[in-house]
């Protein structure tokens, strides 16, 4: 899955300045460079701090890179738009509107057709296994419902790409275990390339085929990796995973460029 | 100790919890027990020699020179009268402070033009226009929904800002990943954000209504009800300037709670009701 040629979005060198109000200014992310290819899910993994959301933000559109270039299906990409759609870390379904309107709420704005935006919400809302629930308020919904709400809006839509920063981490151990299995049945069915944002290293390992390490301060690619112990393929159970050749390995290897990475700054 | 003697003990203790809820027989005997004490108190006030009736006339004649009020002097007008210029003035300072706050709130260039201009009318204060507004509109309807309107529509402009500036970054921001436009967002996101608290705004600011509306009339009116409490004061009724106050409270009361109805029927997805 680690094909250059056919590159669904591209990277390249990218660097992004923060002026702040003092007339300082922070290199968040410098000379920045990675692939992501069709149908892949790709994991950025870094220490807190080293700029993962400034990258998927500038992805996103959310942020204008300082320099470089991204381009998403052979185009640069420009602003924010309905190709890109973004699950943010805090949840973001409407409060005013109930599970089904905000699943069809994209479509709206894309002025899908009523009957067509229905059947495409009803589809989405079961996938995420919201369908008892179409007609509730946020508010009735726990937080790991709420973000399913987020991802099936966001698919709904049907974006090139789908961005996630780290989507699951507000939830406690089991409802983000649950969520990742989720994930990946999601993915099996919708065959939609995924740029997520984390630093859990159990959750990159067990859900990337591609892991963008960055290291801090400057934050840059450090390395990446094509998890080959998982041979190429997707492993559904996430206890499945934890017992595979080699995952013992990589994780140990990503803890160690973890830690260094993550006390270089504390000096 | 008896039982009794016992549960009393934890009864009373309970009382003084802190933040501890009370049962709700308790506290509507509470809560009407505060208003029974005052009325027997102010009823006993004149048999006990304590003040005059002339100044003080107990509750039982301020009810009935209320009723003569509404009967015989055909004060309904003079509340209809109120009511209307706090409803009219009311709608237009909502009409002008709504749209102006939310944009104030959600572009920052038309903070940047307004909000300068809008803060330094806060702080005049309204009713010292009141000479100006008469000698521009003489003596007609026109200067008190004046003051009433510039009374409030600055603050009314200036805490809608605020709140539309609350409204969540990641709600636009998830809005402009679906494809959302400019005007889609605003129509969308930042107007349904925002609009219990553009509600609850309202509510509030039609309390400092009502109370402009009483200085109005109070100082430059011959009809409303503050014009009534004037010429009771001109014959000392004391008891009909009462009965006024005690209207405008009621007054104030029912449309608080009309509001606050309209809030719950407007937004029933929301958990907390503001107080
Ligand atoms: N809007 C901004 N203005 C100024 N500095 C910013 C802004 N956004 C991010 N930064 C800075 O850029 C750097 C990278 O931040 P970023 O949020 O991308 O890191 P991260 O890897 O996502 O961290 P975390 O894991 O804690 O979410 C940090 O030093 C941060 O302070
Ligand atoms: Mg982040």
């Amino acid at each position: 899955m680690s094909n250059q040629n056919n590159a669904k979005l591209s990277v390249s060198n990218v660097e992004k300045i923060f002026h702040l109000k003092n007339s300082e200014s922070i290199i968040a992310v410098t000379d920045t460079s990675f692939v992501v290819a069709e149908n892949e899910f790709c994991v950025l993994l870094g220490p807190s701090g080293c700029g993962k959301s400034t990258v998927l933000r500038m992805i996103a559109g959310l942020e204008q890179p300082s320099a470089g270039l991204i381009n998403l299906d052979g185009r640069e990409i420009m602003g924010a738009d309905r190709d890109r759609g973004m699950v943010f870390q805090s949840y973001t379904s409407f409060d005013w509107l109930t599970v089904q309107q905000n699943v069809e709420y994209g479509m709206k704005l894309n002025l899908v057709g009523r009957k067509e935006r229905k059947e495409r919400a009803d589809e989405f809302i079961n996938l995420v296994k919201l369908t008892k629930f179409k007609d509730a308020y946020p508010k009735q919904l726990s937080g790991g419902m709420k973000q399913r709400v987020a991802i099936a809006r966001t698919l709904a839509n049907e974006p090139s790409l789908l961005l996630m920063d780290e989507p699951f981490g507000a939830l406690d151990a089991e409802t983000r275990w649950n969520m990742q299995e989720l994930m990946l049945s999601i993915m099996e069915t919708t065959h939609t390339t995924v740029v997520m944002v984390t630093h859990d290293i159990e959750e990159a390992l067990f859900l990337g085929d591609h892991i963008v390490f960055f290291s801090s301060h400057p934050g840059t690619v450090l390395e990446e990796n094509y998890v080959e112990f998982k041979g190429g393929n997707r492993v559904t159970r996430k206890e499945d995973v934890l017992v595979l050749d080699g995952y013992a390995d990589a994780e140990r290897h990503i803890m160690r460029l973890m830690r260094e990475q993550g006390t270089e700054h504390l000096d | 100790m008896t039982d009794k003697q016992a549960s009393n003990r934890a009864q009373k203790k309970l009382w003084f919890e802190f933040k501890k809820p009370i049962s709700l027989p308790v506290t509507v005997a509470l809560g009407v027990s505060m208003w029974v004490i005052f009325f027997g108190l102010w009823e006993l006030s004149v048999p006990m020699g304590w003040v005059t009736e002339l100044l003080v006339p107990g509750p039982t004649k301020v009810l009935s020179a209320l009723y003569n009020l509404f009967v015989e002097r055909n004060f309904l007008s003079d509340v209809g009268v109120s009511i209307y210029r706090i409803i009219v003035s009311f709608i237009a300072a909502c009409a002008f402070a709504i749209p102006l706050g939310i944009l104030m709130g959600a572009f920052r260039a038309v903070e940047a033009f307004f909000n300068p201009f809008v803060s330094a009318w806060r702080y005049l204060p309204a009713p010292s226009f009141i000479p100006i507004l008469l000698m521009w509109f003489g003596t007609g309807d026109a200067p008190k929904l004046a003051l009433l309107f510039i009374g409030v529509v600055w603050f009314m402009a200036t805490i809608i800002m605020d709140h539309t500036k609350n409204v969540r970054t990641e709600f636009i921001e998830t809005s402009q990943t679906l494809g959302g436009n400019r005007w889609q967002i605003l129509r969308t996101v930042v107007i349904p954000a925002v609009m219990p608290d553009v509600v609850t705004t309202m509510r509030q600011m039609l309390a400092v209504s009502w109370t402009y509306l009483v200085i109005a009339e109070i100082v430059a009116s011959t009809n409303g009800i503050g014009a009534m409490m004037m010429r009771a004061k001109r014959f000392i009724h004391t008891d009909e300037i009462i009965a006024g106050i005690i209207v405008i409270g009621i007054l104030g009361l029912v449309f608080d709670y009309l509001f606050r109805a309209l809030h719950r029927a407007m937004f029933p997805y929301i958990e907390e009701h503001g107080r």
